[in-house]
């Protein structure tokens, strides 16, 4: 601390430390510890009790599972949008542009009640599907759908800054190597976007776990297959089953927690250069 | 390997980057382009690498054209201004790059690339930086691993594009002697860029002077030093001392300078400029003879080892420059505001109507 105050040129340190402290607790901190505090009122065994029954159980899989599928998927796709808006200028990449950030804007039951409309059997997409025996509305898949849905703005957000300040000259060096298109992309543009691609992955897989609105219209919510772990804790509340909802809240907030640092190391790891 | 510039031309938008170049770069020598910036020389160079297409014209490497082949199957290293290093590899893997990349067919073994990467490390002096990361390097390291990524391919012909540009004054006049001894070792065909003249007359064993999209003069250091082709070669090379006047018979004349132009016996009465480099003027305190012109010094500026001294001319009023070196300056012990007589050593004189 003692070297903070004396040879800092930013003034400052002080307020600004401790107002962040005080935001962080007043949003973050305190109504977290509280949720703790509520759960602390079970005893362990009944704790264990309520976060390992088997429907809830299911719902972590379904959760946590259909979760890390979205953000995969935007990962990949959320990468390719993001290049081709950089690198291609074509008519209308304004537009196209703005559009990536509808999911963010667009009220989530909207989401869901389109969603659903289009992806049920009678929709304009779920019709084509269905024949060939794909059901997407009510199943897991559509969780998956709704979430790479509402997801998809992180990982172009993080990813595009990033491709914009390629520096064309590493290309052109790689090109003067020998190097084709594929293994430039590979060898020397991919490892430069991973930072960013997994800071955009984890803010679509929290995104997506901590999802509610858009995936219960499109979910079906049958519980052991398309039920997630919000419904059950919302279920938990009407029923005034306040500390069970708390306690799977609880394992949800740890879960989250150990998953995104994680992705946060592997993020570090992966700027290891960085010097 | 022999380079052939036929007739390049490129245009972007409006502007003529290059204009008809032709040139001719002759097997394992060193060439530099030299020109300010926006002459096309940086293009030119582009071009000759494959990362930049010419709208016309061929460039034919060894008698074979390769204008149509890619940057990738012309097998030329490239060092740019920047580096452009790869900043997440270390800096044995930017080396061992090139060698990697290679179908696995013709791809060295592992312990091979080992072995010519270290070799390569040697070869730049930084043997001990394998396992560092380019953040972890200063200018003159990147640059020198840039250097021996770009010779790990065993390219046919060395670009460098403004290879000191970023680098400070010391590294840099340190850097290019460097590169003059490993051309000197190695002999790849290697043509750079540069706007400084001191380095291009330093460095390399033909200039090629460049301005507004075609060259200007192509010669060795002392051909393009020693006899300018024009006033704009003459004007780019060192500091020089414009004077107007005109022809007449065969002699130039101007506010008191008269001096022989045969190869202009024809121009009769035309306007002519002399061109005096500012280190070809010798200052006395005594009229010496008659070409002498009587002057003011009005400013005195000293720059290490050598001291410029700017001069008022009496009668048309013009200013000049003269350099003279320190020892030369204290002898002379040259004050502020005196009368002293100034006599151009060398001067060149050009009849044409040609504005800097």
């Amino acid at each position: 601390m003692k070297f903070i105050k004396h040879n800092n040129v930013l003034p400052g340190f002080g307020p600004t430390m401790g107002y962040t402290l005080l935001y962080l607790s007043l949003i973050v901190l305190i109504p977290l510890s509280a949720l703790v505090f509520k759960t602390a009122g079970l005893s362990w065994h009944d704790f264990i009790s309520t976060v390992t029954e088997p429907r809830v159980l299911a719902s972590y899989r379904i959760t946590f599972g259909a979760a890390l599928a979205a953000a995969g998927i935007n990962a990949v796709f959320g990468v390719l949008v993001a290049w081709v808006l950089v690198r291609y200028p074509f008519p209308g990449r304004r537009l196209v542009d703005a559009l990536v950030d509808l999911p963010f804007a667009l009220p989530t039951a909207v989401a869901g009640i389109t969603l659903a409309t289009v992806y049920s059997a009678n929709g304009w997409i779920g019709k084509h599907l269905e024949p060939h025996g794909i059901k997407v509305a009510f199943t897991p898949l559509g969780i998956i759908i709704a979430m790479t849905f509402i997801g998809l703005p992180f990982v172009v957000r993080t990813v595009q800054p990033v491709i914009e300040e390629l520096d064309a000259e590493i290309e052109e060096a790689a090109a003067c190597l020998g190097a084709n298109r594929w293994q430039t992309f590979r060898r020397v543009l991919f490892p430069l976007l991973t930072p960013s691609v997994l800071t955009g992955f984890a803010l679509a897989f929290a995104r997506g776990v901590g999802e509610y609105g858009s995936i219960i219209f499109i979910a079906g919510n049958m519980p052991m297959v398309s039920e997630i772990t919000p419904l059950i804790i919302i279920t938990k509340l009407e029923q005034y089953d306040y500390q069970g909802a708390t306690a799977v809240a609880t394992v949800m907030l740890v879960a989250s927690f150990l998953m995104l640092l994680v992705i946060n190391l592997l993020q570090r790891w992966s700027r290891r250069y960085a010097g | 390997m022999s380079i052939e510039i036929e007739n390049i031309h490129k245009q972007f938008g409006d502007f003529t980057a290059l204009q008809d170049v032709t040139l001719s770069i002759p097997s394992g020598e060193l060439v530099a382009l030299l020109g300010p910036s926006g002459s096309g020389k940086t293009t030119l160079l582009r071009i000759i690498a494959g990362l930049e297409t010419p709208d016309r014209g061929r460039i034919i490497f060894n008698g074979e054209d390769t204008t149509d082949r890619h940057v990738r199957e012309r097998k030329v290293g490239f060092v740019f201004q920047h580096y452009a290093l790869f900043k997440h590899m270390t800096v044995f893997d930017n080396v061992a790059f090139g060698l990697n990349v290679r179908p696995s067919g013709t791809r060295p073994s592992k312990s091979a690339i080992t072995e010519k990467v270290m070799e390569l490390l040697r070869l730049v002096q930084l043997e001990g930086m394998a396992k560092r990361y380019p953040s972890q390097l200063s200018g003159g390291q990147r640059q020198r691993i840039a250097l021996a990524r770009a010779l790990a391919v065993e390219p046919q012909v060395l670009l460098l594009d403004e290879p000191f540009g970023a680098l400070d004054a010391q590294v840099r006049a340190e850097l290019r002697r460097w590169l003059r001894k490993l051309h000197d070792e190695i002999h790849v065909t290697s043509v750079f860029v540069t706007h400084d003249q001191e380095e291009a007359l330093e460095v390399a064993d033909r200039i090629v002077v460049m301005n507004r999209g075609g060259i200007e003069q192509a010669g060795t250091p002392d051909q393009v030093y020693e006899h300018p082709a024009n006033p704009f070669v003459l004007n780019f090379l060192g500091n020089v001392n414009l004077f107007h006047g005109r022809m007449f018979q065969g002699e130039a004349q101007m506010g008191g300078i008269r001096v022989d132009a045969p190869g202009y016996a024809g121009a009769d009465n035309a306007p002519a400029v002399a061109y005096v480099r500012s280190h070809d003027i010798e200052i006395d305190r005594s009229q010496v003879d008659a070409t002498a012109l009587k002057a003011e010094i009005r400013h005195i500026q000293k720059l290490g080892p050598s001291v410029r001294v700017t001069l008022n001319l009496e009668g048309n009023g013009g200013f000049i420059e003269a350099e003279l070196t320190r020892d030369i300056f204290q002898t002379l012990g040259l004050q502020q505001g005196e009368q002293v007589f100034v006599r151009p050593r060398q001067v060149r004189v050009f009849v044409e109507d040609y504005q800097i």
